[in-house]
């Protein structure tokens, strides 16, 4: 139609000119006639014409026309005439259609004019010139006429455009009951369009064949993943259609669409996405990805955006040689990868230069050119396709609003966007937001000012019920695009979408849509627009958990590091890593998530440091904080709400922590129960110090026994013992799968049928030998002997049933030499090396003891020497590195003798002693506080020195239930200054026995304890309450004496047997409870007889 | 006409596929180019003119239909391609014909309906 366009052009405007044209395009003309054969407006001139084109082509100067032509081109350049061709054949259509339509004659008869071919060369570029104008110009002329005569000629090879469907209105076209079925077919997603184009070479394919397709079409949409549509009469004839389809599956149903919902599938309409300029966008890929960016302009087919945005430009350019090398430098933006991208930074020329030189940007009127990038104003602006943009959900930021409002210098550009551009793009998100209820205020319009509560929303119109005199009751409909929600300062409100999603905080300031609040939670000022908010009463914790982890669970972020989560944002963490560092990791940067239930560390005293533990550094800033995690048994990482840095998560050595709250006594260093590494004597799974006799010793058969706790915070509870440890038991409990730690005393055996049992019965062969008690078989005082082995009065000559020789190892007087105090002289053990042995009742052939000279010691190979036998204790020491220190102190000790012997030897003693009689063994006997294996015994003495009964000791809870039996001396009754006396110190220093406590549990009504006294001071009354501060406790003092312990390793309250009376200030004690051999400072003890309830002893 | 029928393109993923603005036919640039629109290169005349060919298809449509029976299909009805040939067809279409196609049309006193969706009645 072009063609058209020219001719009439040409016709209507200069005839001479159109004439002159004719000619020279003749011959052009016919020769398209070579194909279009069937014109059949052929006439006689054009047969001329294509004589003289033929001329022309051949260059045939034979001709009487062609002549003249010929000579005329000849005068032309090679490279006009090639132009001039060129043209011809354009315009050469157009004169076809002068040729077919209108006055052919004319040209014919102005065909002679040939004296102004010689300007054709510069006419005819004009005329290509305007050939575009011309095609617009077309509009002007009759287009019916002229597109009929175009039929006319090409009805043959182009249809003409009808359009006849699009006259009726699409209801019309509503699928009825006659027409095809659509059938939903459902295929693998992703080969959706695949497939239909599948179908229709298929179809193609079997045209003619024996079976064509009986289908009548197929689609597919995007927004309808899986599956395809086919258009067809029955389901067979769709199951023959896609039989044989790479990725259809029709055993999963060809299920018949309701004719209802058949237009609707074809009606789909994708989330209509337009640009305008000024809009928002983010661009989806590349360096940008995620960046805002501004739409300038938009292309005519809108294709292509022109946006505007911050650039990224790198400074600092890895490769040196990128500077000047462009080509390299594409390759290398275009490698780098999307973490390493540049900061957004407005572009600025001085520094560009500096860097990649002053060659690389070119600038034109206001704009930089750098990079084949625009600059403008520090912007980049860049043409985008439209599929590389996001379009919804752009959401910007005001932060990322204010970067671009600032513009380059910082200064505030007040030309550029405001605010309300952003609003306006959000304005269709904010009518989804509004709820029935809310604050609202209109903000434009005639109603503008007004404010109120939403009653109703209706599509877009809001119903607001206003607030204020001049309405009352009335209600408004407004727009929702006019309305806002409205807060004011003092509000509480809550986050909904956004990047602060879930804040909660006191609104502080609204000025028009952006409201700021003061977080809840990080106490920050936050903004945020309006709409994003609600009112809500609730504070908000923000959500703890993001994909598989929670808040303050110990994550693994690579081999070295773990970390523990102190913050949780939307989609990512913060996490304190073991250095100390914070990290801020997505999800999937977390390898694994570590438990540290089990984990223990130990503190700066020695102490097991759970998770849980509250504790307190012992140096640097003396935090306190509960422990949440340990790792490696090394750092820690503690939580305090008090501090705000990091959530309150800190990370600190476990060495440097001490536990806040008191551990049980026997936790407690200074108590330290050796009894507890003394796997004899504990009997339990010990096996520790690896004792050959004993193995690994029993199984302590408290273990597995079902027990029932009697007392503390868990009394009642049930569980099942799972460990013992000394006077300790862990006992798992029924309830909540809690294994607690606890004292035996506070346990009773539950029998099958719910009846309750002491724990340990007094003997038997239930646990090992406990040597030393009473009541235990004893090596040493087998044979009925009264004075036990250690019975050393204090004479130190204890008579010894199997042999007379004193036995100053366990007197522990001070002739007891110390092996280790003064080398060379013999040590404790062997003594006289007239030792008894336990064991060979034939004494002295004792291989394991003796050492003496007598006995002939299959390890101790010299005789005859004084040397101590400790070699067989070697191996239960723990220490071998310390071992040799003690050896070449003990110089005479032939040591060495024995050392090869060591593993074997009769260890069963040699474990047992030093842990019983802590006193006398020469480790605790303070002489070297480094005796490996044992904490330094000094502190014993400590304790003893520093120990005083409180006056009221009486009233002590671990007594309260023991204290009938006590027995108690008056003193301090004499009247003193400020102090009354009592009873006129008449009952000073008499003694009596305590037959029950009366506690007021106050100061000022005084505690008094009924006591009988031995000797009256009035025979009648022997029952006198008396004030307990004036009580004291009556010191055991002979052996066999029933005694409560007042202060000591075993806690207070403890019932016990003087067992021997060491020195004045030692003796012996078996527990009752535990059979467990102790000793003790008479001081510490009270004697207790069993009393009935007037007073008279029992026994 | 309903005999005749557009090049089916090769390969259905190629990005570059174009659906025609008027007719939302799909095919190749390439085969736009040799053959024009099949249905309506009359009044488009995209036949060997690139630019003209980018004018007035597009890469931004939405939807594939096989129309293999035109006539008698309810789909190529409701699409208003039931008179045009078989071939693939877009559902949608993105954009508007250039100007001066939509003054011709206008002066043929056919209605013009954009296929982007918009169109309502």
């Amino acid at each position: 139609m072009s063609d058209v366009e020219d001719e009439t052009v040409l016709n209507s405007g200069d005839p001479a000119e159109d004439h002159e044209e004719e000619q020279e395009k003749q011959p052009s003309k016919s020769r398209r006639r070579d194909y279009d054969e069937d014109e059949e407006e052929e006439e006689e001139e054009d047969d001329e014409e294509d004589d003289d084109e033929e001329d022309e082509e051949d260059e045939d100067e034979g001709t009487k026309r062609g002549q003249k032509r010929a000579k005329h081109r000849h005068k032309k350049p090679a490279v006009n005439r090639f132009l001039d061709v060129e043209a011809e054949v354009d315009e050469d259509e157009d004169e076809e259609e002068e040729e077919d339509e209108y006055a052919r004659d004319e040209f014919i008869a102005d065909a002679g004019v040939e004296g102004e071919e010689d300007f054709d060369t510069v006419r005819r570029a004009a005329d290509h010139a305007r050939y575009d104008r011309r095609v617009r110009e077309m509009d002007d002329r009759e287009l019916e006429q002229v597109a009929e005569d175009i039929s006319q000629r090409y009805r043959r090879t182009a249809v003409r455009y009808t359009g006849e469907m699009s006259d009726v209105p699409q209801r019309l076209l509503m699928p009825s009951v006659h027409d095809a079925n659509l059938w939903q077919v459902r295929v693998r997603p992703g080969k959706e369009r695949d497939i239909v184009f599948s179908l229709m070479r298929k179809a193609i394919d079997l045209e003619y064949g024996a079976r064509p397709l009986q289908i009548l079409s197929a689609f597919q949409r995007d927004s309808l993943p899986g599956m395809i549509y086919v258009e067809a009469r029955s389901a067979k004839q769709v199951s023959e259609a896609i039989n044989g389809l790479v990725g259809v599956f029709p055993s999963r149903g060809i299920n018949l669409v309701p004719i209802e919902e058949m237009a609707s599938l074809l009606q789909i309409k994708q989330q209509e996405l337009t640009v305008t300029p000024g809009s928002w966008v983010r661009i989806k890929r590349g360096k940008y990805q995620g960046d805002l960016a501004q739409v300038m302009d938009v292309t005519e087919n809108g294709e292509e955006v022109g946006l505007k945005f911050i650039p990224r430009i790198d400074l600092n350019p890895k490769d040196e040689a990128s500077l000047d090398g462009r080509k390299r430098k594409k390759a290398g933006t275009g490698l780098s990868s999307f973490s390493m991208r540049p900061p957004q930074r407005f572009f600025n020329y001085e520094e560009v230069v500096k860097v990649y030189g002053r060659k690389s940007v070119s600038k034109r009127n206001q704009v930089f050119v750098f990079q084949n990038d625009t600059y403008k104003d520090g912007f980049i602006e860049k043409d985008f396709r439209l599929t590389a943009l996001q379009l919804d959900d752009v959401n910007p930021t005001l932060d990322e609003i204010t970067r671009f409002t600032r513009g380059q210098d910082g200064n505030e550009n007040e030309s550029n966007v405001d605010l309300s551009i952003i609003a306006e793009a959000s304005r269709k998100a904010a009518i989804s937001v509004l709820q029935p209820g809310d604050h609202v205020e209109v903000f434009e319009g005639e109603q503008s000012g007004v404010h109120g509560t939403v009653h109703s929303i209706e599509q877009d119109v809001v119903t607001i019920e206003p607030e204020g005199v001049d309405f009352d009751g009335q209600r408004v409909q407004i727009p929702a695009r006019s309305v806002r929600k409205r807060f004011k300062p003092g509000d509480h409100v809550k986050v909904m979408t956004g990047k602060n999603s879930d804040e909660t905080g006191l609104v502080v300031s609204v000025l028009d849509n952006v409201v700021t609040f003061l977080s809840d939670m990080s106490m920050q000022e936050v903004s945020v627009f309006s709409k994003d908010l609600r009112e809500a009463a609730e504070v908000g914790t923000g959500t703890n958990i993001v994909g598989n982890y929670e808040l303050h669970d110990l994550v693994q972020l690579d081999q070295q590091t773990v970390g523990v989560i102190f913050k949780t944002e939307r989609d990512s963490f913060r996490v304190l890593d073991q250095n100390g560092q914070v990290r801020l990791v997505q999800p999937h940067q977390i390898t694994m998530r570590r438990d540290s239930n089990r984990a223990i560390a130990v503190d700066s005293e020695g102490h097991e440091l759970r998770r849980g533990d509250n504790v307190k550094e012992v140096d640097g800033e003396g935090r306190k904080g509960r422990v949440l995690h340990t790792h490696q048994s090394f750092f820690a990482f503690l939580h305090n709400r008090d501090y705000n840095e990091n959530g309150g998560v800190f990370v600190t050595r476990a060495r440097s922590l001490a536990s806040l709250a008191p551990k049980g006594n026997a936790m407690k260093l200074g108590a330290t129960d050796l009894s507890k590494m003394n796997p004899a004597l504990s009997g339990g799974a010990g096996g520790m110090v690896g004792s050959g006799m004993m193995g690994r010793g029993p199984r302590d058969r408290l273990i597995g026994v079902s027990v029932m706790v009697i007392k503390g915070p868990s009394k009642g509870y049930v569980g099942t013992i799972k460990d013992t440890n000394g006077p300790h038991a862990r006992v798992e409990l029924l309830t909540g799968n809690k294994v607690i730690t606890i004292d035996k005393e506070k346990l009773r055996r539950r029998n099958p049928d719910g009846s309750l049992d002491v724990l340990e019965k007094p003997m038997g062969g239930m646990g090992p030998p406990r040597p030393g008690g009473g009541q235990t078989p004893n090596p040493y005082n087998q044979g009925g002997e009264r004075t036990p082995a250690w019975g050393a009065n204090n004479t130190g000559r204890t008579p010894n049933p199997y042999n007379d020789s004193r036995t100053p190892a366990w007197s522990a007087n001070s002739r007891t030499p110390n092996p280790y105090a003064d080398h060379g002289k013999t040590p404790a053990w062997d003594a006289t090396a007239r030792t008894p042995n336990p064991y060979a009742q034939a004494g002295g052939k004792t291989p394991a003891w003796n050492s003496s000279s007598r006995t002939p010691n299959p390890y101790a190979g010299a005789n005859s020497s004084s040397a101590p036998t400790w070699g067989g204790a070697t191996p239960g020491r723990p220490s071998g590195s310390g071992w040799d220190t003690w050896d070449t102190r003990s110089a005479p000790t032939p040591f060495s003798a024995f050392t090869p012997g060591a593993p074997t030897p009769a260890p069963y003693v040699s474990l047992q002693t030093p842990a019983i009689y802590e006193y006398q063994t020469p480790a605790q006997s303070s002489a070297y506080p480094h005796t490996p294996g044992f904490l330094s015994g000094g502190i014993w003495g400590n304790i003893e020195n520093t120990f005083e009964l409180s006056p009221k000791w009486l009233l002590d809870p671990n007594l309260a239930d023991k204290v009938a039996g006590i027995m108690v001396e008056v003193r301090g009754s004499y009247a003193s200054a400020g102090q009354p006396g009592w009873h006129n110190a008449d009952y000073e220093g008499k003694q009596g026995v305590v037959l029950s406590v009366f506690n007021t549990d106050n100061d000022t009504f005084q505690s008094t304890a009924r006591v009988r006294f031995f000797q009256p001071v009035d025979p009648l009354q022997p029952i006198v309450p008396v004030p307990v501060t004036y009580l004291w406790p009556v010191h055991p003092e002979k052996k066999g004496e029933d005694v409560i312990i007042l202060s000591g390793a075993q806690g207070m309250g403890q019932e016990a047997r003087v067992e021997a009376v060491e020195s004045r200030n030692t003796m012996v004690l078996t527990t009752k409870a535990t059979f467990l051999v102790i000793d003790s400072h008479p001081e510490r003890l009270v004697r207790t007889r069993q009393v009935d309830e007037v007073g008279n002893f029992v026994r | 006409m309903s005999q005749g029928q557009a090049s089916i393109p090769a390969q259905p993923r190629a990005k570059q596929l174009r659906a025609c603005l008027l007719c939302s036919i799909i095919q190749t640039p390439a085969d736009f180019r040799k053959h024009g629109c099949p249905n309506c290169e009359e009044i488009m005349g995209m036949k060997g003119y690139a630019d003209r060919i980018q004018s007035c298809t597009t890469t931004h449509f939405e939807g594939t239909i096989a129309v293999i029976n035109p006539e008698d299909s309810w789909v190529a009805r409701w699409q208003r391609t039931s008179k045009y040939v078989r071939g693939m067809y877009a559902v949608r279409v993105k954009g508007r014909i250039p100007e001066d196609v939509e003054a011709e049309l206008e002066s043929r006193n056919i209605r013009y309906r954009p296929r982007d969706g918009t169109d309502q009645d």
